[in-house]
């Protein structure tokens, strides 16, 4: 029984050991491969509701970054060519700043002809001046004869008519001035109109057209001709749905994240909720699906922050529910639960 | 003494080797056929587990798995995250689209939508490329298996497909497991899966929801339960859906049941019949052992030493082979992410020691009751 190798039987010894060697190795194999059902982290921070929020009742809504005065869609009193463009997107406008002119030639010439009928006019009334003074100056003379036959009585009454014709002359030239000069205060309005400004102080979020092309006040191509709102400060316009909306503490202060960076969370002051509940308008599906979700709309003010928040961006927000006393029954169990897991 | 049962064991080469064989031969098929029963099943619950952070899965109330799910409108997203314990929650897109290879050739794959800002819902780790690439526009990552069906032998990076009239272009290969159709599949941003997929009114599938710390998967997802009337369901129940589902829809469980049933048997028999009979060869021998004085208790030893030693290296050889087996068939697209269950090793050596003891048992009731004098018939 001695366990020399030159007693060595395969079977006996060498294969219970590759045996057991194949045993350990199995289960270091199954061991290893076993899959990986680890849960892990995510690595890009999801959006969360963080501090008082994270464990307590809440509401939740997506929504869209919007200046304060909303997007304003500027058009065109009349229609021609962009001769002039005096804003770029990201331009921060006064009120009354000029934005575009339309192609204001016509105009010019028609305040040109304008200037020249008022001349004209000025020159017939001084002609008239001139005719009724000669006119004036013969009846007088025919007047002041007292003998009555050296002047005939014909003569007295073309003197006489003479004199009435100047001055009507002179009316009517007077007319024609005043005329003139309407028509040229409305090619100078016209003019005024040709030139686009800012109906209040914001922003110029977006410009769609160049000096060349032309602006229709029928709408045309479709694309407003610029868009601009005060973006000081940006609002928030949150869509609730409607089931939630009864939960929510309207009038409490949102947590606000951008989409792609919820690691930067703002709180944003409640400003109003829309009077009208309206369908969700999925950001990202076609515009012409049928809805049956509808949403209340929820703005509110974000805080003055550097670039993080642009117009028209996805945002996430939390908004804290009503507290205990108007708390559902389906609500109150949650809580509980809640203390039990803790 | 118990050395004598060895060599008596290993003496007969022919008949060692063929107990041997036996043993070996039958642990091989119940330990190999099981782990390939159980792996297919599970192929059900991949859809789940290639999702690494989700601790709740939220979906329509009829939805039953993965891929049998009905769509959620779009804020049902919202009320999710309006949960107390609801960590995150992201919007997760399923759903099934024919694509025109550049050969314009259509085949089916499985859109899944991944949150567009954090990219939760791809698998943990990737081939070939980043999950950075879905930034870009129009890129889709292929998992490794369907990027093996769709462009075998060759790289599928860079290559242009056509989705509902969009373009599409493989810009990356994720590590997946399979699912059980082995469906080719594209992971893609939730907003591209929108425009990916031919649209439906609603198109959100599952709600993919994490846990606040310190709060139970299962407590969460009663809790949403309550508060949304969805359906929510943790991790392991949602896995466990995807592996019910294919037993209830699909014939294979029980076909593939009743082969490793019949391989059970097989192995029982092969087992049982070559030690009874190794035993009852060696009956004179135990005879003889009784004539000297050998008590029946010292006999029972001696079986069991024999029936230990044969039984321990056929069932190390028959792991070995079925280990063997597994990582020599890893590389296969079939048997990707095949792994033995730890438990399965155990039955195959539970179902080993009951047969070896129980016919040991039997064949040595007839050795307890042989006389000595058996030995000079």
């Amino acid at each position: 029984m001695a366990l020399l190798p030159e007693n060595l039987s395969f079977s006996r010894k060498i294969l219970p050991i590759i045996a057991v060697a194949g045993l350990l190795l199995a289960i270091v194999f199954i061991w290893n491969g076993l899959p990986d059902r680890e849960l892990s982290e995510p690595e890009n921070e999801p959006p969360r509701a963080t501090g008082e929020l994270a464990n307590s009742a809440r509401v939740a809504g997506a929504g869209l970054v919007e200046p304060s005065s909303e997007i304003v869609d500027i058009g065109t009193a009349l229609s021609g060519l962009v001769s002039d463009l005096r804003v770029q997107p990201g331009d921060y406008v006064e009120k009354g700043q000029v934005l575009f002119t339309v192609d204001d030639r016509a105009v010019r010439a028609r305040i040109s002809e304008t200037q020249a009928a008022i001349g004209e006019a000025r020159a017939a009334i001084s002609e008239a001046q001139s005719a009724r003074a000669t006119a004036q100056r013969q009846l007088s003379l025919y007047n002041q004869v007292e003998d009555p036959a050296a002047v005939s009585r014909a003569e007295v009454i073309r003197a006489q008519g003479d004199a009435d014709a100047a001055n009507s002359r002179l009316k009517v030239a007077r007319a024609r001035l005043s005329a003139a000069q309407a028509a040229a205060g409305s090619a100078r309005t016209e003019l005024g109109r040709l030139t686009v400004r800012a109906p209040m102080a914001g922003e110029i979020l977006e410009v769609n057209i160049r000096p060349g092309e032309f602006v229709s006040t029928m709408g045309g191509s479709g694309l407003p001709f610029i868009r601009m709102g005060e973006t000081r400060p940006l609002y928030i316009r949150v869509d609730i749905d409607e089931s939630e909306v009864a939960r929510m503490d309207m009038g409490a202060s949102a947590i606000v994240s951008p989409r792609g960076a919820a690691g930067e969370q703002v709180e944003a002051k409640f400003v109003r909720a829309e009077p009208l509940v309206v369908p969700k308008r999925s950001l990202t599906n076609s515009a012409s699906e049928r809805v049956d979700v509808r949403v209340l709309q929820v703005l509110y003010e974000l805080p003055e922050t550097d670039g993080l928040f642009r117009v028209g961006q996805q945002i996430d927000a939390f908004i804290p529910a009503k507290t205990t006393n108007t708390k559902k029954a389906g609500q109150a169990k949650p809580a509980d639960s809640e203390a039990e897991a803790q | 003494m118990l050395w004598i049962a060895i060599r008596m064991l290993t003496g007969d080469k022919q008949k060692f080797y063929g107990l041997l064989f036996g043993i070996a031969f039958s642990t091989l098929l119940i330990t190999q056929q099981l782990t390939i029963f159980v792996n297919l099943l599970e192929r059900g619950a991949s859809g789940t587990y290639n999702v690494s952070s989700a601790d709740v899965w939220v979906m329509d109330p009829v939805s039953r798995t993965t891929d049998v799910a009905y769509a959620l409108p779009s804020t049902a997203l919202d009320q999710v995250r309006g949960v107390p314990g609801v960590d995150w929650a992201v919007p997760h897109l399923r759903a099934n689209a024919s694509v025109r290879t550049k050969d314009g050739d259509l085949e089916g794959v499985a859109i899944i939508g991944v949150d567009d800002a954090t990219l939760i819902g791809l698998p943990k780790g990737m081939i070939e490329g980043s999950t950075d690439v879905l930034s870009q526009p129009d890129s889709v990552i292929i998992d490794d298996v369907g990027a093996e069906r769709m462009f075998p032998g060759q790289s599928p990076i860079g290559e242009r497909l056509e989705l509902n009239d969009q373009r599409a272009v493989v810009r990356g290969i994720a590590d997946a497991i399979p699912s059980f159709t082995s469906t080719v599949v594209l992971y893609t941003k939730y907003s591209q899966a929108l425009r990916y997929v031919p649209g439906t009114r609603n198109r959100l599938s599952f709600v993919l929801v994490g846990a606040a710390d310190g709060i139970d998967a299962k407590s969460l997802s009663e809790r949403i339960e309550e508060q949304t009337g969805l359906k929510a369901q943790t991790r392991d129940e949602f896995a466990r859906d995807g592996v019910d589902f294919i037993i209830e829809n699909t014939g294979i469980p029980l076909n593939f049941g009743i082969t490793v049933l019949l391989g059970f048997i097989v192995g029982v028999a092969i087992v049982g019949l070559t030690f009874s009979l190794f035993i009852r060869d060696n009956i004179k021998q135990f005879g003889a052992l009784k004539a000297i004085g050998v008590t029946n208790g010292k006999i029972a030893q001696m079986v069991a030493v024999q029936a230990g030693m044969v039984g321990m290296i056929g069932y190390g050889l028959g792991v070995l082979g079925t280990v063997g087996f597994i990582s020599a068939f890893s590389n296969d697209p079939t048997f990707k992410g095949f792994y033995i269950p730890w438990q399965i090793p155990l039955i195959s050596f539970a179902a080993m020691v009951l047969i070896i003891v129980l016919t040991g048992w039997i064949a040595l009731r007839g050795v307890m009751n042989t006389e000595p004098a058996a030995v000079f018939r």
